[in-house]
C-alpha cells in the first residue's frame, strides 16, 4: 500500500468530523461557563475546560490512531482485546480505587484508568465481529450467545456499581442485534418476557438506584436530593426561555447547588445560557451527528464495518437519550454523561476513538481487493 | 491489501436502516418538544423561580434517642441549644457581620474568621454555617432582636445532649461531640456540626440512637426571607434505649467506693446483665458534650489517677488470690482429689529461690477447701509445679481470661494469661519453673480485668455459661462459651467461697449476713514499683501508697432466687477483705435490703470492732525480708520508709504468736487507719499497676493511632514514661519469681 492513498482522504466522512468538532467546542465553551459559576462562589478556580481541551487533544490522537490501520484487521483482534478487558475488569475489586462510593478506577500512577470505558470499545468490536458472521436473522441460540457475550462484562461493571455503563453496554449490544435482525417469533416473545422480568431486576438494585427510580416516578418527593437536582436542572433550563441568558450569563443559576453540573448536568448550564434556540440547535447537531454515522453504516463495504458503525451509533444515541432525558426530567437519574458536552477524561478519549473507528470504515468503503 | 470483501457485495439490512432513521427522528422530536415545554411553555414560571426565588433545603434534626436505666430513669436526654449561624448567600458584607458578632459575643474576630474560613469549604452558600453552637441565655436575649438587622445571620435551635447523672454514669454512657473530619468522610449521613457518639454506649449505639434527619424545602427570596416551607420528609427520632443498669445500685456502689481509686461491677449471674458498673475517679461527660477546652482535656488526660479510664474493662491487674478459684477448678479437672492435702510450712524452696506463703508460719495441713478459705499460697505452689504452665494457660483461657468479654463498650482490654510461647515472643527467653509458681497465685505476668472476674464468677453460679456482660435491658443473654468446670467442681468452688465468708478463719467475713447465702474470695494484687527506687524526690508517704497492694474481692449472694455477683477492685487498697469487702457489702445491702436486726454497714470498715491496736503497715508490700536474694531490685529497707518497714516485722510476729488466729481483717483495717498520710496524700506520681505496661505492649492496643485531642485516642500507657518499654512497666522476668509471694491477707 502506498504511504497514503488519496482516496482514503476523499472518502472520509467529513460531515462527521465537522459535527464532532462543533459539538466538542460547544462542550468546552459550556464548561468554561460552568467553571465560571464556581469562581463566583469563591471556592475553587476550576480548570475543567482546560483539562477537557487537553483530553480532546489526546482524543484526537486516539482518533487518528484508530484510522491508521484497516478496520478489518480488528476481526482478529476482537477476542484478545475482549479478554484483556475482562482481566482489567476483574482486577478492579482488588486494586480499584473508590470514588464517590463506587470502585471503578484503576490507579496507573499518572492517571486513573476506568476499565469500563475500555470495555465499551471491546464489547463493540466483539459484538460486531460476532453478529457479522452471518446475514441470517438471529434465532434463540444466536440471541443467547449475544446475551452471554454481554453478560460477562456487564456483570463486572454492575458490581462496581455502575448501573449507567452496564445498561449502556447491554443496550449497545442490543442495538446492533436489532439492526442485524431477529426472527419475528423470537422478537415477539422477547417483547413479552423481558418486561415481565423487570420486577426481578428491581431486587438486585442498590438502594440508591431504587431511590432514583422512585424519585423519577414521584419527583416531588425525594429526601436524598436527586429529585431536588432534577427540579433545579429543570428550573435552570426553563429559565433560559427562548433566547437564553447568554454565554456566562447563567452564573446566577440554581445550578451552583448541583455537585455534578460540569459532568452529568452540563446540559442544564447550556440550556440556561443558550435558551430554546440554542438547545434546538444542539439537538439538531446531535441528530446530524448521528445521521452522519448512519451514512457510514449504510455505505460500508462489508458487514463487519457496518455493524461496527452501528455499534458506535447506538453508543452515542443511548447516551444522548439517557442524559438529556435525565436532565430534563424524563428519566431517572443515571450517571451517564452527554457526549462531548459533559466533562470527563476517559469518556472524551473513548468518544474520539470511536469516531476514529467510524471514519476508518468510511475511508475504506470504496477499496477493492488489493491495490 | 489482502483482506477480502464479501464477494456478493454487502447490503445492510433494510429494516435496520429504517430503525436507525426512525430513532434519530424520535430523538429529535422528543427533545425539541421537551425543550419547548420547559423553556417556552413553562419558561416564565421557571424564570421567575430562578430570578426572584430560590428553593433551598433545610435539614430537620432528628432527636437522639434517650438512654434510661432499667426503671426508666433518664440517663441521657436532649435539651435545646441556641446557636448563631451565618448564611453566606444572604450576607451582604461578611467581614463586618463577623466583626459585629465578635462585638456582641466577645469572641476575638480572628477566631471567628478562622472558624468561618475553615467551615466554608463544607457548608454550601445557602446553608447555615454555625458560628456559635451554644449561646448562653443572656447573650441570646441581648442579640435576639438585633440579629434581624443583619441579613444572613440567623439564630438556630439545635438539641444538645445532657447527662443528668454526670460522672456517675460517664464511663458507661460515654459522650457525644462534634463529628471530626474523619467521621464526616466515613459517614455520608453526617453534616458538619453534627454530634456523634465518641465514647461508651453513645459510640456503640450510635446507629440506633441517631435517627434520621428530615428535610424541609424552603422557597426564599433574594434576601433569604422565607416565603414558604414544605415538609419533604419527616425526621425519624432515634431509638430510646433502656439499660440494664440499676441507677440506685450504681449510686450505692459509687458512694461505697468513697474517694478510692477503683471500681465495682455488679452482674446478674444468670443473664450477664450489669446492674452497676462504677469506676472511680470519673469525669463529667457533660463537659465533653459542651466542648472541652484543650486545657481541660489535658488536665483530664494527665491526671495521675486517670479518670478517663474505665477500670472495669480497660484496666488490667494481677488477680491475686481471686485466681485461686480458677486454679482450684483446674486441679479438680486434672484429677486432684480435693481431700489431698499439702503441708504448708510457710514456704517452698525451688532451686535457690524461696517462695513464701503470705502467712509466715504456714497453714499446716491444707486441703483444697482450706486452701480456698485461708488462701494458702503453698498449696498452689506445690500443685501448680506438678502440672505446669501449659495446663494453667489452657484452663485460664477457657475460663474467659486473656480475652475480651465482648461487652458493648469500646476499648476493652483482654488481660494476659502468660504462656511459654508468649514469654519467648515477648522477652526471647524460655519459661522458668518458678514463674509457674507465681502465676499459680495470680501474680507474675497474669493480668485480668474486673469484668472478666465478674463473668467468671457468674459462670460458676449459672451452670458454667460464660456470658457476654450486657448493658442493655432488652438484650438476650449471649453465651460465649462454657466453663471447663464439671458440675461438682463448680459446686466445690462455690462451697469454698461460701466458707470464705462463713468460716471463722475465712477472709471475707465482712460479707456475712444471716438471711443471704454469700460467697466470696478476696485477693491482694502485689504492686511492684521499682522505678521509684532511688528517686529521692518522692516522699515516703507517697511511696507507701504506691506500694500498697491492690485489693480485690469477687463475691456472690443468693436469696430466694435473687442472685447477684459483685466484684470490687480498689487500687492500692491494701487487702481485699478489709478494703474491697465493705464496698461489696454495701452493694448487697442495697440489693437484698438491709440485713434483719442489724444496721446496714455504713462507711467502709466501721462495722468491724476495733481490734487490739497493733501497729501494722498498710498493705504490707511483699518484700521487706532482709534475707531475700536480689533484694536490691525490690524497694528494700534502704529505700523504703523506715517506719513501716520496722513495723512490718512486729506485725508478722504478732500474727504468728496468736494461736487463735485473730480476725485479721479487722486488724488490717485498724492498721490502715494508723498510717494517715498514706491515705490523705495521694501521690503525684503515676499509680498504675506495674503490669499494665506489659499488657499494653503485648496486647494490641485498640486505642492507638487515633486523633490526638479525642479522648478515645487517649492511651495512658503511652503517656507514661514508665509505662511502655520502661523497666518498670514491663516487669523483667527474674524479678517476680524472686519475690516472696505477696502476703495474701484476704
Amino acid at each position: 500500500m502506498s504511504p497514503i492513498d488519496r482516496r482514503l482522504i476523499t472518502h472520509m466522512n467529513w460531515g462527521l468530523v465537522a459535527f464532532t468538532a462543533l459539538l466538542f467546542l460547544a462542550g468546552v465553551a459550556n464548561l468554561y461557563s460552568a467553571s465560571g459559576v464556581r469562581m463566583e462562589d469563591g471556592i475553587v478556580v476550576s480548570t475543567f475546560y482546560q483539562k477537557q481541551l487537553l483530553w480532546g487533544l489526546m482524543g484526537l490522537g486516539g482518533m487518528v490512531f484508530f484510522m491508521l490501520f484497516d478496520y478489518r484487521h480488528m476481526k482478529s483482534l476482537a477476542l484478545p482485546l475482549f479478554i484483556v478487558t475482562m482481566i482489567l475488569l476483574a482486577a478492579i475489586p482488588v486494586f480499584g480505587k473508590v470514588v464517590y462510593g463506587a470502585r471503578r478506577w484503576l490507579p496507573l500512577g499518572f492517571m486513573n484508568l476506568q476499565p469500563s470505558e475500555v470495555a465499551k470499545i471491546a464489547i463493540l468490536i466483539m459484538g460486531a465481529r460476532f453478529l457479522s458472521r452471518s446475514r441470517e436473522p438471529l434465532g434463540w441460540k444466536g440471541l443467547f450467545e449475544v446475551l452471554a457475550l454481554g453478560a460477562l462484562p456487564a456483570g463486572f461493571i454492575v458490581m462496581q456499581p455502575d448501573l449507567g455503563t452496564t445498561l449502556l453496554l447491554l443496550m449497545l449490544l442490543g442495538g446492533i442485534t436489532l439492526f442485524h435482525g431477529v426472527r419475528p417469533g423470537v422478537l415477539k416473545t422477547c417483547l413479552v418476557v423481558v418486561p415481565s422480568m423487570l420486577p426481578l431486576a428491581w431486587f438486585r438494585l442498590h438502594d440508591y438506584q431504587k431511590q432514583r427510580i422512585m424519585t423519577f416516578l414521584d419527583p416531588g418527593n425525594d429526601p436524598l436530593g436527586a429529585g431536588y437536582h432534577i427540579i433545579q436542572s429543570q428550573i435552570a433550563i426553563g429559565s433560559g426561555q427562548l433566547w437564553g441568558k447568554g454565554f456566562l450569563g447563567g452564573t446566577q443559576s440554581q445550578l451552583r447547588f448541583l455537585p455534578e453540573k460540569h459532568t452529568d448536568f452540563a446540559l442544564a448550564v447550556f440550556g440556561e445560557e443558550w435558551g430554546f434556540i440554542g438547545c434546538v440547535l444542539l439537538v439538531v447537531m446531535f441528530c446530524l451527528f448521528l445521521l452522519s454515522i448512519f451514512n457510514t453504516a449504510r455505505d460500508a463495504k462489508d458487514r463487519f464495518g457496518s455493524y461496527l458503525t452501528v455499534g458506535v451509533f447506538f453508543y452515542f444515541f443511548w447516551q444522548i437519550l439517557i442524559n438529556m432525558g435525565m436532565v430534563m426530567g424524563l428519566m431517572p437519574v443515571v450517571g451517564v454523561p452527554l457526549p462531548f458536552i459533559s466533562y470527563g477524561g476517559s469518556a472524551t478519549l473513548v468518544n474520539f476513538c470511536l469516531i476514529g473507528l467510524v471514519l476508518n470504515v468510511s475511508m475504506r468503503r470504496f477499496m477493492f481487493k488489493t491495490s | 491489501m489482502r483482506i477480502q470483501f464479501e464477494p456478493e457485495g454487502f447490503q445492510p439490512p433494510r429494516a435496520g436502516l429504517i430503525l436507525l432513521q426512525c430513532i434519530v427522528a424520535g430523538l429529535f422530536f422528543l427533545f425539541v418538544v421537551r425543550f419547548w415545554y420547559l423553556q417556552i411553555h413553562r419558561g416564565e414560571e421557571f424564570a421567575r423561580l430562578a430570578r426572584e426565588n430560590r428553593l433551598r433545603q433545610e435539614r430537620i434534626y432528628a432527636s437522639r434517642g434517650l438512654l434510661r436505666d432499667r426503671d426508666g430513669r433518664l440517663l441521657a436526654e436532649n435539651r435545646p441549644a441556641f446557636g448563631l449561624a451565618l448564611v453566606r448567600e444572604d450576607c451582604r458584607d461578611i467581614p463586618s457581620t463577623l466583626a459585629q458578632v465578635s462585638e456582641w459575643t466577645g469572641i476575638p474576630l480572628e477566631q471567628l474568621t478562622a472558624k468561618f474560613n475553615q467551615d466554608r469549604q463544607r457548608v454550601k452558600p445557602f446553608e447555615h454555617l454555625l458560628l456559635i453552637s451554644d449561646m448562653p441565655f443572656d447573650l441570646l436575649a441581648r442579640i435576639e432582636n438585633r440579629v434581624l438587622q443583619w441579613p444572613g445571620l440567623e439564630i438556630v435551635t439545635r438539641s444538645k445532649r445532657n447527662y443528668p447523672q454526670g460522672e456517675l454514669m460517664a464511663h458507661i454512657l460515654g459522650y457525644v461531640a462534634e463529628a471530626n473530619e474523619k467521621e464526616l468522610e466515613d459517614d455520608k449521613d453526617l453534616n458538619l456540626g453534627d454530634f456523634v457518639g465518641k465514647q461508651g454506649l453513645e459510640l456503640v449505639l450510635e446507629r440506633r440512637l441517631r435517627g434520621q434527619k428530615g428535610l424541609h424545602q424552603l422557597e426564599v427570596d433574594v434576601l433569604g426571607r422565607q416565603l414558604n416551607k414544605k415538609l419533604v420528609q419527616e425526621p425519624v427520632s432515634g431509638e430510646n434505649i433502656d439499660l440494664a443498669i440499676d441507677l440506685e445500685l450504681q449510686q450505692v456502689a459509687w458512694e461505697a467506693l468513697e474517694d478510692e481509686t477503683g471500681c465495682v461491677v455488679a452482674m446478674d449471674p444468670d443473664t450477664g446483665k450489669l446492674l452497676a458498673l462504677v469506676t472511680k475517679p470519673s469525669f463529667d461527660n457533660n463537659a465533653f458534650a459542651a466542648g472541652l477546652s484543650l486545657k481541660e482535656w489535658t488536665a483530664l488526660r494527665d491526671n495521675p489517677r486517670h479518670p478517663l479510664q474505665n477500670r472495669v474493662i480497660q484496666s488490667v491487674y494481677p488477680p491475686g488470690s481471686v485466681w485461686k478459684l480458677m486454679m482450684a477448678g483446674m486441679l479438680l479437672n486434672e484429677g486432684v482429689n480435693p481431700a489431698d492435702s499439702v503441708w504448708c510450712t510457710g514456704e517452698v524452696a525451688l532451686g535457690k529461690q524461696v517462695f513464701r506463703c503470705w502467712k509466715k508460719g504456714g497453714h499446716g495441713r491444707v486441703d483444697m477447701m482450706r486452701s480456698l478459705i485461708e488462701s494458702c499460697d503453698v498449696y498452689y505452689y506445690q500443685m501448680s509445679d506438678r502440672f505446669g504452665i501449659d495446663k494453667i494457660e489452657a484452663f485460664a483461657k477457657a475460663s474467659g481470661f486473656g480475652a475480651p468479654t465482648g461487652i458493648d463498650l469500646p476499648h476493652e482490654k483482654s488481660g494476659l494469661v502468660p504462656s511459654k510461647a508468649w514469654k519467648r515472643r515477648r522477652f526471647g527467653e524460655p519459661w522458668h519453673r518458678g514463674e509457674t509458681l507465681n502465676v499459680s497465685i495470680g501474680q507474675g505476668f497474669t493480668l485480668v480485668t474486673p469484668v472478666q472476674v465478674a463473668a467468671f464468677v457468674s459462670a460458676l453460679m449459672n451452670g458454667g455459661k460464660l456470658l457476654k456482660p450486657s448493658l442493655l435491658a432488652d438484650e438476650d443473654p449471649t453465651v460465649r462459651s462454657s466453663l471447663p468446670f464439671t458440675a461438682s467442681g463448680r459446686k466445690m468452688i462455690l462451697d469454698g467461697m461460701r466458707l470464705t465468708v462463713n468460716d471463722d478463719r475465712g477472709t471475707a467475713k465482712v460479707l456475712r449476713r444471716p438471711d443471704v447465702v454469700m460467697g466470696g474470695k478476696t485477693g491482694t494484687a502485689q504492686v511492684t514499683k521499682l522505678k521509684m527506687v532511688g528517686e529521692q524526690r518522692v516522699r515516703t508517704e507517697d511511696l507507701a501508697y504506691e506500694h500498697r497492694d491492690h485489693a480485690w474481692i469477687a463475691t456472690w449472694g443468693e436469696k430466694a432466687g435473687k442472685r447477684l455477683v459483685v466484684v470490687v477492685m480498689v487500687e492500692h487498697g491494701g487487702h481485699g477483705g478489709s478494703d474491697a469487702g465493705p464496698v461489696a457489702r454495701r452493694v448487697y445491702d442495697r440489693f437484698f435490703g438491709p440485713p434483719p436486726g442489724a444496721a446496714p454497714l455504713v462507711p467502709a470498715g466501721q462495722t468491724a470492732p476495733a481490734a487490739p491496736a497493733a501497729p501494722a503497715t498498710p498493705g504490707v508490700s511483699a518484700p521487706g525480708q532482709p534475707a531475700q536474694p536480689m533484694q536490691q531490685m525490690q524497694p528494700g529497707p534502704a529505700t523504703r520508709p523506715a517506719a513501716p518497714a520496722a513495723q512490718e516485722q512486729p506485725d508478722r510476729q504478732d500474727m504468728q504468736d496468736r494461736p487463735d488466729r485473730p480476725d485479721r481483717q479487722d486488724r488490717q483495717e485498724e492498721g490502715l487507719r494508723t498510717v494517715p498520710t498514706g491515705r490523705s496524700a495521694r501521690p503525684a506520681g503515676r499509680d498504675r499497676a506495674a503490669g499494665r505496661g506489659a499488657e499494653a505492649s503485648e496486647v494490641e492496643d485498640a486505642r492507638e493511632g487515633q486523633h490526638r485531642y479525642d479522648p478515645d485516642t487517649f492511651d495512658p500507657d503511652a503517656d507514661s514514661p514508665d509505662g511502655r518499654g520502661g523497666d518498670d512497666g514491663v516487669v523483667p522476668p527474674l524479678r517476680r519469681f524472686q519475690n516472696v509471694a505477696p502476703e495474701d491477707g484476704q
